[in-house]
């Protein structure tokens, strides 16, 4: 495993070359979030065990992505280090706003969204990956409730619509029907595999399930901000959203009291990067070989310790 | 409907409620079906009439939240220790205790089999590795009941106290029990903070009401005999209250503390969504966002484990006054005590333990191969489902007929035969003397030709106006016409018609089916020993845990939601429709067998007249249960007022999150009353 775990924290000791700082209160434990995913798991105890190494005690405090903000901008939680901005909730912009909330900057994470399918699909559809076959094929993805379009499995309605928007701007014969849950999507992606049946869905990686049901992604005409604000830009001259996903930011947020607190911890979790290419086979080990994110996690660390030292001691001394 | 109809002056005393009712409803809807094309206010409730009620109530809850937030806040504070106790000692505690004291008390309530039932079930959840997870779970039940049961006592005994309070603390126990609480979970979490004080805290809010319902019916009970003894001897109220009355409907009290338990279990896996608190509601989530059947199956059981436990122990300690030696429960627990105390460094940690792995990774692979064998049956179970049942119901003939599912297109002739063949066959059943039915039949031909949710509104409001009227007089027309335009009004119709349209849909579904399946049970033991577990597990088990396979087999969708609010709701309707039929007195029936009537002629003629009250009863239960998990089946992408409770809660939504939970209790509480009167009537004719 260690071929894999190359890159992650030798880069980002050179970017953590932050003024020292005091460690601050150490006798508090940080309490950090554990949302509902593994990656998320993996990027939270990997920095929380970094700051464990730093001097800190660390609490973990399992939290709803949705509806944690508030609790972070009151300090009963202090740091979320995995919030993407693909589907972050409004309630996180109101505590934003009121200065509850700091982002620490990116993640390190290069997180891509799109149209997905699992592999087989090709063989329903042969002009995949390209998107333009889907107008011909759509009529296989049909079912009763889409029929004459074909189905497209659209992100749970409290995520946004992303997946209708781009439909329609692509004129793509396809009716967006909203997931309702990550689970319900996964449990699509299951029964599709196993059954050979046509499956188009909007989805992102890092997941597991992009290893584990071999997702592969449909190439849309690419993705600049001006197609989103230019009809004229992309394949369909009277429409925006007429192409690929714009690439996701995926950031840290402390409590707004967290620098105070813990300053030393504030610059640590500011350098703190989680690359994609690491966080991946990681999730492998947890979700696909039955180890435990702590075991993992300090893995991952103990094959770094020497850019984790460096880490902390661009931080402290 | 009764059938009574005596010669009177004019034509209109003639008719019974029920066929003027129809009338009225079919005459609105007629008009409505001609005026259609020609106005255009009447398909859809106009966009400038509504006012942004989901505004303001969001903006005047978070104003009030602001000036209470502190002494929630103080509140919560308090809640948090002993929740912390609690917790430490049962994490703490060594599982060979615990178990042991379990057994004991089993013993104690209920012998043997009690206590075997208890080793069993906490020996399973020792060895599915939740150990540590079930006993934080433990922990939120464990303070939510107490307070619970506190409140609970309180109210209902406020409401055997004062007349004139009662019926306003009827209304806001049912809105305790039929506002989702996803809906209140933001509103609650700006108010507490974060952590599992929230879950507590709605637990107990929705274990709440049965306990105090069951408190009043306790002290309504008591024996006039039993209270003027105690006037006599010069009692205070007070001491009346608690030295007489009290002791009297302990066993009706007994029964809600019982109730409560159940209905503080089944919220776990809800309050679980907010998190702060690993605990089993937590893995739950987690393994059905894995879509891992086998691993949310077991994680689910644990709760049902629990909730067996704890039923079957507080039930017979409720109804039962037999009580077991007692001498017998204090060496089993003298044997956990040393088994702990020796024991102790060689047990493993009860988190460690995986003796299930291999089960769970059966289940799942039996999933996934059932999947891929019957994947083109249930394929066409669903389409079939979907072409000529549940798309026709929802968006009418018109949009559903096309040449992709029936083969042909609709056309506006074939509307007019439709009307014409139903209005026909109405007339031919009214001329025999049936006019209420005759009449419902150009109705439902209405409904199907439209579809309900592109049903006219006016249609909408004078046909459950008119049926509210037959069921409950004009009380209950002026409660359910308020009620439906105050939806209206606040811009939520469309989503409020198509939740009235799955839920509808689903409790048809529930009430033929679970009648069926109740009937069976009732005729047959050995029928009911296979239905009852099955029931049991269904009340119990968080049903997110069954949503992973149906959408496996049926995938996204309408179809998949609508099996899984009839799984969870045809229960009530089994339940009590087997209870109403074999509940019927022997005398009844002893002299229909005199009368030398056949099997089947009882059951027609004696058993289902007399336990027909009982059946409207478990449907209504039903259409309570099929409004309570529309919100869960918004997991698996339904478009009605659930997922606008689901958009609110990750949006932080407090105005949008209780008007839409406010409008699906308003549906829950609208179907509640017309039943009831229904049932109501159906009793008062047997004279009951």
């Amino acid at each position: 495993m260690k071929s894999v775990l190359l890159s992650g924290l030798s880069v980002l000791a050179l970017a953590g070359t932050a003024a020292a700082a005091d460690l601050g209160d150490t006798g508090t434990p940080i309490r950090l979030a554990i949302n509902e995913w593994t990656g998320q798991h993996l990027t939270t105890h990997v920095a929380g065990q970094i700051l464990e190494q730093a001097g800190y005690t660390v609490e973990y405090v399992t939290a709803g992505y949705y509806n944690m903000y508030p609790a972070i901008g009151e300090g009963e939680i202090h740091a979320a280090l995995e919030v993407w901005d693909s589907n972050v909730p409004d309630l996180y912009y109101d505590v934003l706003d009121d200065g509850g909330v700091v982002e620490l900057g990116d993640l390190g994470l290069t997180a891509r969204e799109g149209f997905a399918y699992p592999a087989h699909v090709e063989e329903i559809c042969p002009g995949l990956p390209a998107w333009e076959a889907l107008n011909d094929c759509a009529m296989q993805f049909a079912t009763a409730e889409t029929i004459p379009q074909g189905r497209l499995i659209d992100y749970p309605a409290d995520w946004g619509t992303p997946g209708a928007e781009r439909a329609a701007g692509l004129e793509l014969p396809f009716r967006a029907v909203p997931a309702g849950s990550e689970g319900a999507l996964i449990a699509e992606l299951r029964a599709s595999t196993e059954r050979g049946t046509p499956l188009l869905m909007v989805f992102w990686q890092p997941h597991w399930a992009v290893s584990a049901y071999d997702v592969r992604f449909v190439d849309l005409p690419p993705g600049t901000p001006e197609c989103y604000e230019d009809a004229s830009v992309g394949p369909n001259p009277n429409a925006t959203s007429d192409c690929d996903f714009l690439p996701t930011r995926v950031f840290k947020i402390t409590w707004s009291g967290f620098a105070d607190q813990w300053p030393a911890a504030a610059e640590i979790l500011t350098a703190y990067q989680m690359m994609t290419e690491d966080q991946q086979p990681m999730m492998g080990m947890v979700d696909n070989d039955g180890m435990s994110v702590e075991e993992v996690a300090a893995a991952y660390i103990a094959d770094h310790a020497d850019a984790v030292a460096a880490m902390i001691a661009a931080a402290t001394e | 409907m009764s059938d009574v109809s005596l010669p009177a002056p004019s034509v209109m005393d003639r008719l019974t409620p029920g066929t003027k009712a129809a009338l009225l409803t079919l005459l609105v809807g007629a008009l409505c079906l001609a005026l259609e094309s020609a106005t255009e206010f009447l398909p859809v409730w106009p966009e400038a009439w509504t006012l942004p009620v989901t505004e303001w109530i969001g903006v005047s809850l978070e104003w009030l939240f602001d000036i209470i937030r502190p002494a929630m806040r103080l509140i919560s504070a308090a809640l948090e220790y002993p929740m912390v106790w609690v917790n430490w000692l049962l994490v703490n505690t060594p599982w060979p205790l615990i178990i042991g004291a379990t057994v004991a008390l089993g013993w104690y309530a209920g012998g043997l089999s009690l206590a075997l039932m208890s080793g069993v079930g906490l020996g399973f959840v020792l060895a599915s590795g939740y150990w540590v997870e079930g006993m934080n779970t433990l922990a939120l039940v464990f303070v939510s009941v107490p307070l619970a049961l506190t409140l609970g006592l309180l109210i209902g005994i406020w409401s055997n106290e004062s007349a004139r309070a009662r019926p306003w603390i009827e209304a806001t126990l049912d809105l305790m029990q039929t506002v989702p609480t996803f809906a209140y979970l933001t509103p609650l979490l700006l108010l507490f903070g974060f952590g599992p004080v929230v879950g507590l805290i709605a637990s107990a809010i929705y274990a709440a009401p049965p306990m105090a319902r069951n408190t009043l019916l306790g002290l309504q009970r008591v024996e006039a005999e039993v209270k003027e003894a105690g006037v006599m001897s010069g009692a205070t109220r007070l001491q009346q209250l608690v030295q007489v009355e009290i002791p009297a409907a302990a066993t009706q009290i007994m029964i809600g503390v019982n109730q409560a338990l159940m209905a503080a279990l089944s919220m776990v896996i809800i309050a679980a969504v907010i998190g702060g608190f690993d605990d089993i509601g937590w893995e739950v989530l987690l393994t059905m966002r894995q879509a891992n059947f086998g691993q949310s199956l077991l994680a689910g059981l644990v709760i049902v484990v629990f909730a067996i436990i704890i039923d079957r122990i507080s039930a017979r300690m409720a109804t039962s006054r037999e009580r077991f030696d007692v001498r017998i429960s204090w060496v089993i627990l003298a044997v956990a005590i040393a088994t702990s105390v020796l024991a102790w460094a060689a047990l493993p940690a009860p988190g460690d333990m995986a003796v299930l792995a291999p089960t769970v990774e059966a289940v799942d692979g039996a999933l996934t191969s059932f999947t891929r064998s019957a994947g083109a049956t249930l394929d066409s179970i669903k389409n079939n489902a979907m072409f000529y049942g549940l798309l026709p119901l929802r968006i009418g003939l018109d949009g559903a007929v096309l040449p992709f599912t029936w083969g042909f297109s609709w056309t506006a002739n074939m509307s007019y035969a439709l009307f014409a063949v139903a209005g026909a066959l109405g007339i031919a059943v009214a001329m025999t003397g049936r006019m209420a039915f005759g009449m419902c039949l150009p109705i439902i031909a209405i409904i199907v030709e439209t579809g309900v949710s592109d049903l006219p509104w006016p249609f909408v409001l004078v046909g459950l106006g008119a049926v509210a009227w037959v069921a409950g007089g004009w009380k209950l027309t002026r409660l359910v016409v308020i009620l439906m335009l105050l939806i209206a009004i606040s811009g939520l119709w469309p989503r409020a018609m198509l939740s009235l349209y799955l839920c509808g849909a689903a409790v048809i579904a529930c009430a033929v089916l679970g009648g069926l399946l109740g009937l069976l049970s009732a005729v047959s033991n050995p029928a009911w020993a296979v239905i009852r577990p099955v029931c049991d597990m269904l009340q119990t088990i968080p049903l997110f845990v069954f949503l992973i396979p149906v959408l496996m087999f049926f995938q996204i969708g309408e179809f998949s939601a609508f099996l899984a609010i009839i799984a969870y709701a045809i229960v009530p309707m089994i339940r009590y429709t087997r209870h109403g039929l074999v509940t019927t007195p022997p005398e009844m029936l002893e002299s229909a067998v005199s009368s030398g009537a056949t099997e089947w002629q009882i059951m027609r003629e004696v058993r289902a007249p007399y336990a027909a009250p009982t059946i409207l009863l478990g449907l209504n239960q039903t259409i309570l249960y099929a409004f309570a998990m529309l919100v869960i089946a918004a997991l698996i992408g339904t478009t009605g007022l659930g997922q606008s409770i689901y958009i609110a809660l990750g949006a932080g939504d407090v105005g949008l999150g209780i008007s839409a939970g406010a409008a699906m209790a308003i549906l829950a509480l609208i179907a509640d009353r017309i039943v009831q009167g229904f049932a109501e009537e159906r009793r008062r004719a047997l004279g009951l």
